[in-house]
């Protein structure tokens, strides 16, 4: 169920009252939260229910064995176990097929058969982030960070229906403590979450489509088609599309959220002002970075074995953090292009500030974009072809007026000072609550107006 | 250019969980949070109420639509019955981004055919119901300036890759997949109306179509009832549909149009209706096979009307079909985009 369609509209106003009514009787506001959160996931396909199901009971029982045991062997051994579990689960419905294509054609040129059976496997929605999660409170409780919760609070927590398919990756401790109370229906985000939830709707519905359907779609498609400053201009609008898309999927998310009573982490905070990869990585999708940064650069090591290793690790965590966005060989270079960025600018250390501020501005930000033809790019075939285009003559066919204006918000609005946008929110709350519904309504039905006869296209990182 | 003294990033990649704490932040209660959604609901649904029973009707059977239409089908009363609907669409129609469809609806186009065909008996083969060049009158070939790849989202990638095979060469390849359409589902669009456009525009030389991922509506019938999927009745009027945007692509002779068959779904409860369709196909591209070339999908990927998953490609088992088991994946679809080049070089130089 996407969030901006007809099903949303009708689903969430039912579950928001039922939620509040239900919330001071906690037992049956959990079961009751939890059963809405499975009928959201079992409109993309009610046998992933299973697999949700599965991951909260295996990964609940892991917790609880490593709680009750005071043998930190044994303790690292389930932990280790679980882990391998979700990454299994991870591996067999996302990786299956690029593991046998890739193993098959190196056999291929030895001459030998293909020793895997080719299976098809649908891609459950939101896989990636729920196995996250699973493993940050499996391993959080190893850690002894956090202390197993009751398999109900753990089964809200993973199937949540505000971040259940694309984030933001929430921490078990931050969001199974705010099961531990009622919600207090005193104090509610009611003007932030309204505005966050009208922001989301036009960054996706207004700006992504637009830019996705006008300009991305037609260049990373056949970039054959068009010429070099049309394919420069169609990498830029894909770096404000997947901003709006992801960022845009977020805000509605944390806005749903804040309507129900809940807080979840901040997930962007204007990427593309970053000085740097390292900046870019506190302010992209931050619940990845850190969840990256807790459970698989610290353990390798961090930066606590020397220079070398800790450029090592810093490559591996992006090579194994681009892989995690999907099986292709463009997501592990896009990876790697971080990772290499992020050691070269450790490598580079203080010398870094002595370059003026905006001239690392503008090399991260056309870095950044240029990573993005990457990602963008289903293989790296197409990849070669686009760059290759980028150095051709050609035309403008697809710079429109509207699309650089759309551009030059997203990135433009990135650059205005923090401080001055800082206290939105504040605003958005000391405007009467009915005001501002009925301005979101009357935003909805402009948004809706935009929207093609086809319907919303899924956000982006719903494949993820 | 952003200002070069941008203040210094003091962040850190914490969470922020605070942020919502402030008193400032939290001014409303729970009531107004009900009531502002339960009113923003309530403003959609008479202004908009239509939308959400049109969404209902778009959706497959199953318990969701049936949530879905017992919410839409009084809501869509209702805003039937208000004008507010109509200014909604007074106020926001110029910001639609679908092209305003030209020429006749299916429902007119079977209207004036209604009178035409032989009376008596069947109608007469003319020579237009054989493609000259399989009788051996070499015809002689056009140059390919601009081909049209369309169908529902079947068609897709099968236009990237006949894009990127083509465009490097001058092609001007138009990719216009319909996703979630049908020509048995006019309510979505109305894919007379859309061949008609999409001629007009783009002016096509040859034409692609590969459609038939949702079809098996109901469709009016030569008396106006409506008929079921999938026996003859339904195939006639799929295939006088089919009929009309064949006409419309083919310019009256100046291109051609290349249909390809639907190769078999995995579930087995599809096939009545990709059987109708593919044979409605043949029956709609009978009379005018000197401009229609209909290309057997299921003789590469489903050979004796059996699901495949995997097929040999050059000596290697590769999967050629999505996980849902309807579309092809990318090699799938490259594989029918060499079929489709084909099948072009034999009309066209380019």
């Amino acid at each position: 169920m996407l969030f901006p369609t007809v099903q949303f509209a009708i689903f969430f106003p039912i579950v928001l009252t039922l939620s509040w009514l239900l919330m001071p009787k906690q037992r049956f506001w959990k079961p009751y939260i939890l059963f809405a959160s499975y009928v959201f996931y079992a409109a993309a396909d009610i046998r992933f229910c299973l697999l949700l199901g599965g991951i909260t009971v295996a990964n609940q029982l892991a917790a609880k064995a490593i709680h009750a045991s005071e043998d930190e062997r044994r303790r690292r051994w389930i932990t280790a176990a679980a882990v391998t579990f979700d990454l299994g689960v991870l591996g067999v419905f996302k990786y299956y097929g690029f593991f046998t294509q890739n193993v098959g054609d190196l056999l291929d040129s030895f001459g030998l058969g293909m020793p895997l059976p080719l299976l098809s496997i649908a891609l459950p929605v939101g896989v990636s982030f729920f196995t996250f999660q699973a493993i940050s409170y499996v391993v959080d409780v190893k850690r002894r960070e956090f202390e197993p919760a009751s398999l109900i609070d753990v089964g809200i927590y993973l199937s949540f229906f505000p971040h259940l398919v694309a984030g933001p990756i929430v921490r078990a401790r931050e969001f199974i403590p705010q099961l531990a109370s009622v919600r207090d229906p005193q104090h509610v985000a009611v003007g932030a979450g309204l505005g966050l939830i009208g922001l989301g709707l036009v960054k996706k519905v207004m700006i992504a489509d637009y830019l996705g359907r006008e300009i991305v779609d037609p260049a990373f498609g056949v970039p054959q088609a068009f010429g070099g400053p049309d394919l420069i201009f169609a990498a830029y609008a894909y770096a404000a599309q997947i901003y709006c898309d992801f960022s845009g999927y977020t805000d509605i998310a944390i806005g749903l959220a804040l309507l129900m009573g809940f807080i979840f982490p901040q997930n962007f905070r204007s990427p593309y002002r970053a000085l740097g990869f390292r900046d870019f990585w506190r302010r992209w999708h931050m619940t990845l970075s850190r969840f990256l940064r807790d459970f698989l650069y610290i353990p390798l090591g961090g930066n606590r074995k020397g220079k070398v290793r800790t450029y090592v690790n810093l490559f591996l965590t992006m090579l194994l953090g681009g892989l995690w966005h999907g099986a292709s060989w463009t997501f592990v270079l896009w990876g790697g292009f971080h990772g290499a960025g992020l050691s070269a600018e450790h490598a580079l250390g203080r010398r870094v500030e002595r370059v003026p501020r905006w001239l690392r501005w503008l090399i991260t930000f056309n870095l950044v974009v240029f990573a993005w033809i990457l990602f963008r790019s289903p293989d790296l075939d197409l990849f070669w072809t686009y760059v290759t285009g980028m150095f051709s003559g050609g035309g403008l066919e697809l710079v429109t007026i509207p699309a650089v204006l759309a551009l030059l918000a997203v990135i433009g609005l990135q650059l205005v000072p923090e401080s001055d946008t800082h206290g939105f929110e504040a605003r958005l709350e000391r405007i009467n609550p009915i005001v501002l519904a009925v301005a979101l309504a009357a935003l909805i039905l402009v948004v809706g107006a935009t929207v093609p006869s086809q319907g919303v296209p899924p956000f982006i990182y719903f494949a993820f | 250019m952003p200002d070069p003294q941008l203040p210094p990033s003091h962040h850190t990649d914490d969470s922020l969980m605070e942020r919502f704490d402030e008193e400032k932040l939290r001014r409303f209660s729970a009531r107004d949070a009900v009531i502002c959604t339960v009113l923003i609901a309530f403003l959609l649904l008479i202004f908009s109420g239509g939308s959400v029973r049109q969404a209902g009707e778009e959706m497959d059977p199953g318990t969701y639509r049936d949530i879905v239409m017992a919410v839409g089908e009084p809501a869509g009363w209702v805003a039937d019955q208000l004008p507010l609907s109509d200014i909604g669409h007074t106020l926001t129609g110029w910001l639609s981004p679908d092209t305003e469809l030209v020429g006749a609806t299916f429902e007119e186009g079977a209207v004036a055919g209604a009178g035409g065909g032989a009376v008596g008996g069947p109608s007469p083969v003319t020579p237009e119901w054989f493609e000259a060049g399989a009788l051996g009158e070499p015809q002689p070939k056009k140059p390919l300036e601009t081909l049209l790849v369309t169908g529902d989202s079947l068609s897709t990638p099968l236009d990237v890759e006949l894009g990127q095979s083509l465009a490097p060469d001058g092609v001007d390849v138009v990719r216009d997949p319909h996703l979630a359409t049908g020509i048995s589902r006019d309510d979505l669009v109305d894919w007379a109306q859309l061949s008609a456009t999409q001629v007009a525009d783009d002016e096509p030389d040859a034409v692609v179509i590969f459609i038939g991922a949702n079809e098996g509506l109901p469709m009016p019938g030569p008396g106006g009832e409506d008929v079921s999927c999938c026996g003859p009745e339904w195939a006639a009027v799929w295939a006088n549909r089919a009929r009309q945007l064949i006409v419309n692509y083919a310019q009256k002779g100046a291109a051609k149009v290349y249909w390809l068959t639907v190769p078999t779904a995995r579930d087995p409860d599809r096939a009545p209706i990709t059987d109708a369709v593919n044979a409605a196909v043949y029956a709609a591209a009978a009379p005018m096979r000197s401009d229609v070339r209909v290309l057997d999908m299921g003789a590469i990927f489903t050979p004796e009307d059996r699901f495949r998953n995997a097929i040999d490609v050059d000596g290697r088992e590769t999967i050629v079909r999505e996980p849902d088991g309807i579309h092809l994946n990318d090699a799938g679809s490259a594989l029918a985009a060499e079929e489709v080049e084909a099948a072009l070089a034999r009309d066209f130089d380019w």
